[in-house]
């Protein structure tokens, strides 16, 4: 497993590139590449398997979205990157829940990445909004919204899955529910 | 008539208090550019007149626009998770963790810390050991110099006198042989070394690195600058392959890094440091100052600095400055070369070329690699 996890590295400019490409295998062999590097980090620093996923996750995401954004600049290896980022969000972390962060022990070579941290954490914030406020509507309109901003499902296919007599009562249905969406994000 | 139909509802929208609903699905399909042209220019009409409307499709804008943030990352994260579901957590982790063995952990925590630890223990026991070493020696030296000094109380160069307590030391006199260091100007087995390290031999034979000793006669002295140029006579000497070192042109600076290969003992030994003074014992202009732990039997070795150019000749070292000790000119190198009929040495001889030396951006341990084959050690026995 370790092996087969350190031989498809791939290089720092194939990540790139196939990011921007939208290459779902870049994108996997990207994950598997450093996963294992973050595993041990935070899990020789008081965190678990879990919590190694959600840091790694995010670290991902930041530079996911950086690339995508179209400014991230190959200044260091995106090995040291993703490490920097994992770290300080770990070190958050460990602050917030008032866990002690003691002698932190270190496995690479540490950049300051605190504004892209804190970017990101803005941008999450709007997606933890978001997220709530689709837990808050209830069903069916959370399906409804969700099978047509984020699944791209047509008015028919929702028509038919919900077994609506016509597709204007399903798209009234639907504007029903987002109206009652947009009061509650919206909500200050 | 659609687009009739549509200024209908609009106006009926503004009439009716605005049913809210209809407005947003047409904000929606304006946005979305589900519009055709006249629609869209009848809406656009609309919102500018319609300060409300203008508001609501603003909102609206922002909203999608975090909707579709929102999906991207969603199916990101959905992305990822299915990549992780693929990895066998449990088993890396298990590899990872913190042993649970003490010990263990410590021993990862603190690598590094251990591992200086370790080599700092190592080292202390080295140097110990070096001084104890060391002192044996310096026990060795007064004890020789002092016979020395009565057997030749008769010789007016004091430096003589310190080098001859420098190769009387290699080896014990009871044994009558004694040691020294030269090293090769030619690759046909012509050997320089200091006169003091061959005066008054009987017979005289250099050995390489690898052990063999060859018989050598001396061919060239001069005692004015206290060197002699010996030959190997021996049939089983092989010709050495091209010189790797070059004669230095200028004179060397105060404070340049040099080093210098002999055989104190029956091993080469590098010796390193600088040039301490650009002249030698009182003032001697034939000579500089260096500050390298020699010992005797260095004596006839090669100085070299750091790009493989000869600088001089360790001779000697005065008896009351430590770490200090003198190496004759490189220029006398050539003086005495010189003096030996050319076509003797062959066309592969040691030369002061502007070429840069083989040694040149070499490494310290690749420079002495190469170095090894081209210093001897003299054994003189008398």
């Amino acid at each position: 497993m370790n092996n087969s996890l350190k031989s498809s590295v791939p290089t720092d400019r194939e990540v790139i590139l196939g990011i921007l490409n939208n290459s779902e295998d870049t994108l996997n062999k990207l994950y598997k590449a450093y996963y294992v590097m973050v595993l041990q980090f935070i899990l020789n620093n008081n965190g678990d398997e879990d919590d190694a996923k959600d840091v790694y996750q995010e670290a991902i995401i930041i530079l996911y979205n950086k690339i995508k954004e179209g400014n991230f600049e190959l200044s260091s290896k995106l090995k040291t990157y993703i490490y920097s980022v994992c770290r300080r969000i770990w070190l958050k972390k460990l602050s917030q829940n008032s866990k002690k962060a003691g002698n932190i022990t270190d496995y690479e070579d540490v950049l300051v990445v605190e504004e892209d941290v804190e970017t990101h954490e803005e941008k999450d914030a709007a997606f933890v909004k978001m997220q709530s406020a689709l837990e808050h509507l209830g069903e069916p309109c959370k399906t409804i919204i969700q099978d047509f901003y984020i699944h791209n499902l047509s008015m028919q296919d929702i028509c038919e899955k919900f077994g609506y007599t016509n597709t204007d009562n399903a798209k009234t249905q639907k504007y029903k529910c987002l109206q009652r969406l947009k009061k509650i994000f919206f909500q200050p | 008539m659609p687009a009739k139909v549509k200024e209908n509802i609009f106006s009926t929208i503004i009439i009716e208090m605005r049913n809210d609903l209809e407005l947003d699905a047409i904000i929606e399909d304006y946005l979305l550019g589900k519009l055709n042209p006249q629609e869209t220019e009848a809406f656009e009409t609309l919102r500018r007149n319609d300060a409300a409307v203008d508001h609501k499709v603003v909102s609206h804008k922002f909203f999608l626009e975090s909707m579709e943030t929102f999906a991207a990352q969603l199916r990101l994260k959905e992305q990822l998770n299915n990549i992780h579901a693929e990895i066998d957590v449990e088993g890396l982790a298990t590899a990872l963790r913190p042993h649970p063995s003490k010990v263990i952990q410590l021993w990862r925590k603190h690598k590094s810390a251990i591992a200086v630890a370790a080599s700092f223990l190592v080292l202390s026991l080295v140097s110990v050991y070096s001084i104890q070493h060391n002192s044996k020696q310096k026990e060795q030296l007064v004890l020789l110099s002092n016979q020395v000094n009565k057997a030749i109380k008769t010789q007016n160069n004091l430096i003589r006198k310190i080098n001859n307590t420098t190769n009387a030391a290699g080896k014990p006199a009871i044994q009558n042989s004694f040691g020294g260091t030269g090293f090769a100007i030619s690759t046909n087995g012509y050997i320089l070394t200091n006169l003091h390290v061959i005066n008054g031999a009987d017979s005289l034979y250099v050995q390489n690195n690898k052990g063999e000793s060859f018989k050598v006669k001396s061919i060239y002295t001069d005692s004015q600058n206290d060197i002699a140029i010996l030959k190997i006579s021996d049939k089983n000497f092989n010709h050495l392959s091209s010189i790797p070192y070059s004669i230095k042109k200028t004179t060397s600076s105060i404070g340049e890094t040099v080093y210098t290969l002999g055989y104190p003992k029956d091993d080469a030994v590098l010796g390193e440091g600088y040039v301490s003074s650009k002249n030698g014992f009182i003032g001697d202009t034939t000579q500089y100052q260096v500050s390298i732990p020699v010992n005797p039997g260095n004596s006839g070795g090669p100085l070299l600095d750091n790009n493989g150019n000869l600088v001089g000749i360790i001779s000697g070292k005065p008896d009351q400055t430590e770490g200090a000790a003198f190496a004759i000119k490189s220029k006398y190198i050539l003086e005495a070369m010189r003096a030996i009929p050319q076509d003797s040495l062959g066309s592969n001889k040691l030369s002061s070329s502007n070429k840069k030396s083989l040694l040149s951006g070499l490494k310290r341990t690749k420079q002495i690699e190469k170095l090894q084959d081209y210093v001897f050690m003299i054994k003189v026995y008398n």
